[in-house]
């Protein structure tokens, strides 16, 4: 996994320059100029309260949102010359809700779909299909009748439909909501197995606690600035940033910060560091 | 603010405020029956000014209505243009590839367009000046049952819903490389399923919700409801419908004896 800030190759995978953005000519402005450079490689959260401007800069990734003023790029191609179907080829975006993308009644139908408008050949298909159905354990579903699944596994399903398309940069919006604690952790290891391969994720969520565990670097959005951006330590465990943007730290870095007085660490991210730390200020 | 997706325009006009919903749909009605009794294009254009000074008299901005005007131009041409190639009578004004075209031809034409002007003005009009839930309010005192009446205004309210579902399904195929605009027609219309298919699904969900949370509240707990909604017939309503029931037998009396016709062999 690469290091935060360290490129792969030399291009980044999103580049976004100053983009002021509204959704109406005369509504109010959403995003003000906000910049961000997020490198080939990396596994990056994007956070923040509902109504900051997550979704609306995420958008801007696979240009399903033009920026008023400023530019997007993505893998070097300018979103405001390429249409949405152009960019997915480069940028997978995965939706909230499943049920906004699976029509088809086989599952192996709707993770083929994809990859058919990307005109792959036959064969080519049937394997990124199966591989991206391994990669979310939904193999044995194959076959099965996509709306008969459950919501994690429906949630799955949308993720493999778009790894299916193997994009280099993917951008999963919240997804986590309507999951089990197990499902959740089972989809960030999922991309964070598929990060591992040198692709570019971006999770946009609330999740803190999830974030913390598995995520190297934190971008905090609050009322449409970016007011925080670094390694995922350092942010979660900076309790001022997180405030402007009426977010906490995990329950597990704020016990730590309450035990500061015994000698425990301000930056405890999980369990099992603040097991760690702990005995190592009780000395033990 | 109506709630949801009409063409309803707020205003403080007597016509919006204080006549009954019920007696604007009659005034709707009448219109109707009126543009459907004449067919000479002068008693047309007639009523049509009518109609237009009621519309400004509902403080309507001459901008909500230009839809309807240009639509209605739209008529006016097709009349034009059908007609006089199958109505006689009056002097011969001119031939047109072997077809000799008669001044009744134009003359009829030009009131069929009007007459679909008429009815589309009219209930345009009608639709900006009675919000939807007064409408319903009227209906139910019609003796629409009120749960119709609730099937009524959730329908209205679904539209911008489910549009707003539709953009974002559209918006999560096109993150698949579905680009519909460079398929050939059949494919095209193949690969739609993407986007129809999960908004049938989206709402059906959204009404089976809808459904259980009236239900959850007590909807159609009792045979009766109360509303929040109050109309009542005021003098001036009752004297309006004179008015147009006079207007109403007037018009059917006139198109018996044959006043205000172009021709008596067409409707």
């Amino acid at each position: 996994m690469a290091e935060v800030g360290q490129s792969v190759s030399g291009e980044p995978a999103i580049e976004v320059d100053d983009v002021r953005f509204r959704y109406a000519a005369s509504g109010p402005e959403v995003l003000h100029g906000v910049s961000l450079r997020i490198e080939q490689g990396e596994y990056l959260a994007l956070i923040g309260q509902n109504g900051g401007g997550k979704t609306t800069l995420a958008k801007h990734f696979n240009g399903l949102l033009k920026p008023v003023t400023g530019f997007v790029r993505t893998m070097g191609a300018d979103t405001r010359t390429a249409s949405v179907a152009q960019l997915a080829r480069t940028v997978g975006y995965v939706y909230q809700n499943p049920d906004h993308q699976i029509f088809a009644q086989k599952v192996r139908t709707e993770v083929a779909f994809g990859p058919g408008n990307l005109k792959l050949g036959p064969q080519e298909i049937e394997r990124r299909v199966d591989e991206a159905l391994r990669l979310v354990g939904l193999r044995e579903y194959a076959d099965d009748f996509a709306f008969s699944l459950g919501r994690g596994l429906r949630q799955k399903l949308a993720v493999a439909s778009v790894l299916a398309m193997a994009p280099p940069v993917l951008v999963v919006d919240e997804p986590t909501t309507g999951l089990d604690l197990q499902g959740s952790r089972s989809i960030l290891d999922l991309l964070g197995a598929w990060n591992a391969d040198g692709r570019t994720i971006v999770v946009v969520t609330h999740d803190l606690a999830l974030v913390a565990e598995r995520v190297p670097r934190t971008v905090v959005i609050a009322d449409g600035h970016i007011v925080a951006d670094g390694p995922t330590r350092r942010v979660l465990s900076d309790t001022g940033v997180l405030d402007r943007a009426f977010l906490r730290p995990p329950q597990v870095t704020r016990v730590a910060q309450r035990l500061g007085e015994f000698g425990v660490a301000a930056d405890v991210m999980t369990v099992t560091e603040l097991h760690a730390e702990l005995r190592r200020a009780m000395g033990m | 603010m109506p709630v949801g997706y009409s063409i309803y325009v707020e205003r403080p006009s007597r016509i919006h405020q204080r006549i009954d919903p019920r007696t604007k749909l009659a005034a709707l009605g009448t219109v109707f029956v009126l543009a459907l009794a004449f067919n000479h294009p002068a008693v047309l254009a007639g009523i049509m000014l009518l109609l237009l000074v009621a519309a400004r008299l509902a403080q309507l901005p001459w901008r909500s209505l230009l839809p309807f005007l240009m639509g209605s131009i739209w008529f006016l041409v097709l009349g034009l243009l059908i007609w006089p190639l199958y109505v006689r009578g009056g002097p011969q004004l001119f031939q047109v590839l072997g077809a000799r075209i008669y001044l009744n031809g134009v003359l009829f034409g030009l009131a069929m367009g009007l007459r679909v002007a008429l009815m589309v003005i009219a209930a345009g009009i009608w639709m900006m000046t009675t919000s939807p839930q007064k409408l319903t309010a009227g209906l139910l005192r019609l003796g629409l049952p009120y749960k119709a009446g609730v099937a009524m205004t959730a329908a209205i309210r679904f539209v911008p819903l489910l549009n707003a579902e539709r953009i974002t399904i559209t918006e999560a195929q096109q993150a698949r490389a579905l680009d519909l605009r460079r398929e050939p027609l059949i494919r095209r219309m193949l690969k739609s399923i993407a986007i129809i298919g999960p908004l049938f699904v989206r709402s059906i969900d959204v009404a089976q919700a809808l459904a259980l949370a009236l239900e959850a509240r007590g909807f159609a707990a009792r045979d009766g409801r109360t509303s929040i909604i109050q109309i009542d017939m005021t003098p001036a309503d009752r004297a309006i419908l004179l008015v147009l029931a006079a207007a109403c037998l007037v018009a059917l009396a006139l198109r018996v004896l044959g006043v205000g016709l172009i021709s008596r062999d067409y409707l």
